[in-house]
């Protein structure tokens, strides 16, 4: 075990979370709602964020806008405005970059940063770099973040979860028993309910019992990914930080729900072709076709209803996409049903170089329907996504998603500047009129 | 990008008499690693301004060729207009040089009017650390943005406004200045 060990931070890993990021940003465009109950997420219907202030009157994320205003009716409910939260999120990489080259962006709202060796640099401690990293992303940003420090990344992340909201958590080492010992295996990044249930039937309830077992019973009880949390633990680097970034998808989906709900198996199949259009956009971005495919329709009831599709070819156009589901989607949709979403999901991603030819020519006329997509690529770039999208979309396209108070959009997409349009906004978050 | 990183690289030729190494291009170019360069490098060579000898190293090919002419060069004398261009901003610099705490408002009132920040305008505001008396700051008072000067009188804090119709604000409570005024921009 690495705790005997005299170094508290035989590296030094940071993990830095947004409280409540989509929320806190609300907060942080206005600032006359801090200390108010702020949740985003109208336009879902679901809670997407919630601010501490929320929180403690019960709201958890996921829940139902009705149930929000039945157990706190003063909340204030936003629309989200994801061109402001990515403004933030970029802003934060930022200010952390500041301090050190090495940042993993790990998602919109938290990353992870390699400051050891650091102290040198900067003359202060490790503990002294993270509390002003947090200083200069809450005064600069006008939200809280609460931020752990270890040697691992799990471990850091077992520190940024300690104290929430603005936390700053160190755990040296040779103290991290005591964190461990606090924290039950399903609090720990990358175990889930299941496996935290597995391993309580062992008798490992904490993170420290696991930490406790020693590398052959860890590797006869689980698998790989496991062993490495489980060295991560023992203060072992054993997930070095990605710096790259997203090089690639192994999967793209696209969702989206609509209001009012409806029964009618053309406006729900236009939904449908318009996720296809968008995933297969995406696709096309990153070079990468989709040898299967997976869609479903969500019912008013919230339930799923779906089917999973092999191409004859791996293919990043809408048509050799939709020409399948079009051939399935009468066995999903059920007449008289209200259907409320609909999804897309483009799996096993290949990238569209390796697609082999096959004996009947259809690769080759993909190909050829190839060069017509490209160009609506060309065109909209210069014109603006959907500057020209397909016949079976036309519905969903030229109509709101969200008819009715859930159409509410952010401020942003409505308080324009001379020289703005509806779709090129400055990069500067906009905190409203004065 | 790649005119501006050829006449680095043929700058330093010139100054040092040698083509520079990987990492040599890296410093002059700000590259970050030694990929790009090399990408660099397979342009140059493409382009034939460089050519790579047997042990790899750079060899000057077409060099002076290579040089984009800025300006029409009269009596012999190099057009200075080439260098001169390394040591300027642009208008995101020089609007928002901390482009991390920078922030944008529209102006809807006229109570700053005699500071020329009109109605319509956009103001480019700063979150900082703290606030000094004189500067336009923004704070919220009862709820609303408001925008005035910062003024200090007997150790206490107020907000004035520049225009005469409108009377100082001296708040009952203690109040918070959330950002300091940097710029203003409008647009006709």
């Amino acid at each position: 075990m690495a705790w005997g060990a005299p170094h508290s931070f035989p590296r030094a890993i940071l993990h830095v979370d947004g409280d409540g990021f989509f929320a806190g940003c609300e907060v942080a465009k206005n600032p006359s709602l801090k200390g108010k109950p702020v949740i985003t997420g109208k336009e879902r219907g679901v809670v997407s964020a919630c601010t501490y202030e929320a929180k403690a009157r019960g709201v958890k994320r996921g829940m139902r806008l009705h149930e929000v205003r039945a157990l706190c009716p003063e909340a204030i409910i936003l629309p989200s405005d994801y061109e402001t939260y990515s403004l933030f999120s970029h802003r934060m990489y930022a200010i952390v970059r500041r301090y050190t080259p090495s940042v993993e962006e790990y998602g919109i709202d938290e990353c992870f940063a390699d400051i050891s060796g650091m102290r040198r640099l900067h003359k202060i401690k490790y503990a002294q770099i993270a509390a002003s990293i947090k200083r200069d992303l809450e005064r600069e940003l006008g939200m809280t973040f609460s931020l752990g420090l270890a040697a691992t990344k799990v471990l850091a992340k077992i520190g940024s979860k300690w104290q929430k909201p603005s936390g700053l958590t160190a755990i040296p080492l040779r103290e991290a028993h005591y964190y461990l010992a606090r924290t039950p295996c399903e609090n720990v990044w990358g175990i889930g309910a299941n496996t935290a249930a597995y391993l309580a039937s062992s008798g490992v309830r904490t993170a420290l019992d696991l930490v406790k077992k020693d590398e052959a019973w860890v590797r006869a009880r689980l698998s790989k990914p496991f062993l490495e949390i489980w060295r991560e633990l023992q203060g072992e680097v054993a997930l070095e930080l990605d710096l790259e970034g997203k090089q690639s998808y192994q999967s793209i989906s696209k969702t989206k729900t609509f209001t009012p709900p409806s029964r009618d198996a053309d406006c729900v199949f236009s939904q449908l072709s318009k996720n296809i259009e968008n995933a297969c956009i995406k696709a096309r971005r990153w070079h990468l076709a989709a040898p299967r495919i997976s869609f479903f329709l969500k019912t008013q009831d919230f339930t799923y209803h779906g089917c999973d599709i092999r191409l004859p070819y791996p293919s990043a156009l809408p048509h050799d996409i939709l020409r399948e589901v079009r051939a399935a989607f009468p066995r999903v949709y059920k007449k008289g049903m209200l259907y409320r979403a609909t999804g897309i999901t483009l799996i096993d991603l290949v990238s569209d170089a390796a697609v082999q030819l096959d004996l009947f020519g259809s690769v080759q006329k993909s190909r050829s329907l190839q060069k017509v997509f490209e160009s609506v690529d060309h065109i909209s770039a210069r014109h603006g996504k959907h500057a020209v999208f397909l016949g079976s979309s036309m519905q969903a396209m030229t109509h709101a998603a969200h008819l009715g108070e859930r159409g509410d959009t952010p401020v942003r997409a409505r308080a324009l500047f001379k020289g703005e349009t509806a779709r090129k906004h400055l990069a500067v978050p906009y905190l409203g009129e004065v | 990008m790649y005119e501006t990183y050829k006449s680095r690289i043929i700058s330093f030729y010139k100054k040092n008499k040698r083509m520079p190494s990987y990492a040599e291009i890296m410093r002059a170019t700000g590259l970050r690693s030694k990929n790009a360069v090399y990408k660099l490098v397979h342009k140059l060579v493409e382009d034939g301004v460089v050519s790579k000898d047997a042990t790899g190293r750079l060899v000057p090919k077409n060099l002076e060729s290579g040089v984009r002419l800025l300006g029409l060069v009269e009596a012999g004398f190099p057009s200075p207009a080439e260098e001169e261009l390394l040591d300027v901003m642009d208008f995101d610099e020089y609007l928002v040089p901390n482009k991390e705490s920078s922030y944008i408002l529209k102006v809807k009132g006229d109570s700053m009017i005699d500071a020329g920040i009109m109605p319509g305008d956009m103001v480019v505001v700063e979150r900082r650390a703290s606030y000094k008396p004189g500067q336009i700051v923004v704070a919220i008072i009862d709820g609303e943005n408001t925008m005035k000067y910062l003024r200090v009188k007997n150790g206490k804090y107020f907000l004035e406004p520049a225009n005469p119709k409108y009377q100082p604000i001296y708040p009952s409570e203690s109040f918070r200045v959330e950002a300091v005024v940097t710029g203003v921009v409008r647009k006709y």
